[in-house]
């Protein structure tokens, strides 16, 4: 066998055992996405998947489903939210810690992301003490300032490096020129750390939108969002499997298209200790 | 991020900046974050502690809340289910993120080369990563189910018994560690594989022009250079696999019995099933101290500011 040939050989046997591992780690995925355009009445007799039984059935009573349309609906909202206020707060965080030198600087840094790092059940019951005598519990407001308590020190650690990455010569120019340091961060910094910023805000919503253990302690009727609303259409007597799936593919769908878009900044991204529920 | 225009470095600038600096403080731009800390991290932090202390009914009708100092703590240390929680939850720490790494490495290893659709295939590899964790946990109890469930109808097929899998208590326990491993270990991989593609190639060349064997060149060359991105890996998946709730609630809701009530499971149950906000603030306080200490280690260990600094803004 000759060298190229040998290449060849071991270059197709990587791709398949490759596909071989997608197939396992999609094959859930696959499930889900299949599922959604099926009849609870077809999924729970057990039959094999055919095209004959596809039908939007499914997705018709998700989307007819008030109390559902109305999660997602604060889904979006709470994420949002909870995104404009981590990124606008962290930025200016971020800035300070970046652009300035100051003892115990590097404490307060490390800090935020110890705090980014903490295990939600260990806050969520004093939260939901709290929430509940100042009557925060089960708000709008009350979930989205529960979500900056990860996302704020997230966005913070995630544009460090960005505001670092800025060069000295545009600060000192702008200090030439008279500038506050607010208008300094205000314009100048901001549009140079934009691409930042973005991607900041889009794992920062993902955080959001992918949460719920808070949403399930801290919200009720009100101000539930989606992944509660979901996690309701399966247990006891109700099997709603197929609504399960196609609501869970409408979730789905924003995430995954982010991630495919972002994968240059996966990597920071997930390693900051994002993306978990 | 190359910014081509750079205006241009004078004295008077770098003194103006330095003035400025000087009078310059950054507490304005720290304040509102600090605040927000304050408010959902600190405060409750706190608050846990002090409601920890306490004999404290989750509702009014519930009774008196009475001070009994440690009580809670002496009271954890001899409940047998806290025991049973700790076990399950040290359990599954032990088995899936050994498995994971294992499974990492390998992947990244061996998808480590040019070959036809490679990229594609690395992309969508890390799918279940970003997979909703309540959607990951009711796919996995969907396929899971009996009679109708994608396991089951496999198995069915090639004529063996029913098995209703999440409804036994070992199966149960070993279903919750599989959807952890089918969920995390591409997070393992894509962490690694970055690790190896930054090391020089020239490093491996020189290696296996030496001689150096496949297994050789892995244990002496890749692992110790790779070593700062497995401990990275291996520290996140810690802290991660701590605070695991999600999933296993809506897979299994903590049961059959409480053979899959993993540390968070039984938090929860403290505070919200037996009404013991006293005693839940306990593990809370337990969880979050072990956290720290995990990403206290992280932090000091892999995530040092100046390391963050030099990645600049485009990795």
């Amino acid at each position: 066998m000759t060298l190229a040939n040998r290449r060849k050989t071991i270059s197709a046997a990587v791709m398949f055992f490759a596909l071989a591992l997608l197939l396992v780690e999609l094959y859930p995925i696959i499930i889900t996405l299949l599922n959604g355009f099926r009849r609870d009445i077809v999924i729970l007799s057990g039959q094999k998947f055919s095209a004959n039984q596809f039908t939007l059935d499914s997705y018709m009573l998700v989307f007819k489903n008030k109390q559902m349309m109305k999660a997602m609906g604060n889904s979006i909202l709470v994420g949002l939210l909870s995104t404009a206020l981590s990124v606008g707060v962290g930025a200016m965080a971020a800035y300070g810690i970046s652009r300035f030198k100051f003892r115990g600087r590097n404490a307060l840094a490390y800090s935020f992301l110890v705090f980014r790092m903490l295990p939600q059940m260990s806050l969520v019951v004093a939260l939901y003490l709290m929430f509940r005598s100042i009557g925060l519990r089960d708000t709008i407001a009350g979930i989205t300032l529960a979500h900056s308590s990860f996302n704020v020190p997230y966005v913070i650690w995630m544009l460090i490096p960005f505001f670092t990455a800025v060069d000295k010569s545009y600060e000192e120019a702008a200090m030439v020129d008279g500038c506050t340091r607010w208008t300094l961060f205000r314009l100048v910094f901001l549009p140079l750390v934009a691409p930042g910023l973005v991607v900041a805000a889009v794992f920062a919503f993902i955080n959001s939108w992918n949460e719920f253990l808070y949403a399930l302690i801290l919200t009720g009727v009100k101000a539930r969002t989606a992944p509660v609303a979901i996690s309701s259409l399966i247990g006891g007597d109700t099997l709603t499997w197929g609504q399960m799936c196609a609501a869970s593919t409408v979730m789905l769908t924003p995430v995954f298209v982010f991630t495919l878009a972002m994968q240059r900044f996966l990597i920071r991204g997930v390693a900051a200790g994002g993306v978990k529920g | 991020m190359t910014f081509s225009r750079r205006p241009a470095t004078s004295q008077t600038g770098r003194v103006a900046l330095k003035r400025a600096g000087g009078q310059g403080s950054p507490v304005p731009f720290l304040i509102p974050a600090l605040l927000i800390v304050f408010a959902v991290l600190i405060f409750p932090i706190v608050f846990s502690f002090v409601v920890s202390l306490f004999d404290w009914p989750l509702s009014a009708g519930g009774g008196e809340r009475r001070f009994i100092g440690g009580g809670n703590y002496v009271a954890l240390v001899q409940d047998a289910e806290f025991w049973n929680s700790l076990k399950l939850q040290l359990g599954f720490i032990f088995i899936a993120i050994p498995l994971e790494l294992l499974l990492g490495l390998g992947a990244a290893l061996l998808l480590n080369r040019e070959f036809q659709g490679g990229r594609v295939i690395r992309a969508l590899i890390l799918l279940p990563v970003f997979f909703l964790p309540i959607v990951s946990g009711m796919t996995w109890r969907f396929m899971l189910q009996p009679r109708y469930g994608a396991l089951n109808n496999f198995l069915l097929m090639l004529g063996a018994p029913e098995i209703t899998w999440l409804g036994d208590p070992v199966f149960a326990y070993v279903a919750v560690i599989i959807q952890d491993i089918w969920r995390m270990w591409p997070f393992v991989f894509m962490l690694l594989y970055a690790g190896l593609a930054g090391i020089p190639t020239d490093v491996l060349e020189a290696a296996e022009i030496d001689g150096a064997g496949f297994w050789k060149r892995l244990f002496r060359v890749i692992l110790p250079l790779l070593y700062p991105t497995i401990l990275t890996a291996l520290l996140l998946r810690i802290i991660d696999a701590l605070r695991i709730f999600s999933e296993v609630y809506v897979m299994t809701e903590g049961g059959p019995g409480m053979a899959t009530t993993l540390f968070s499971l039984y938090t929860h149950r403290q505070a919200f099933g037996y009404m013991k906000v006293g005693m839940s603030s306990a593990m809370a306080i337990f969880l979050l101290l072990i956290s720290v200490a995990f990403a206290v280690t992280l932090v000091r260990k892999n995530m040092s500011l100046e390391k963050l600094e030099d990645q600049g803004g485009n990795r």
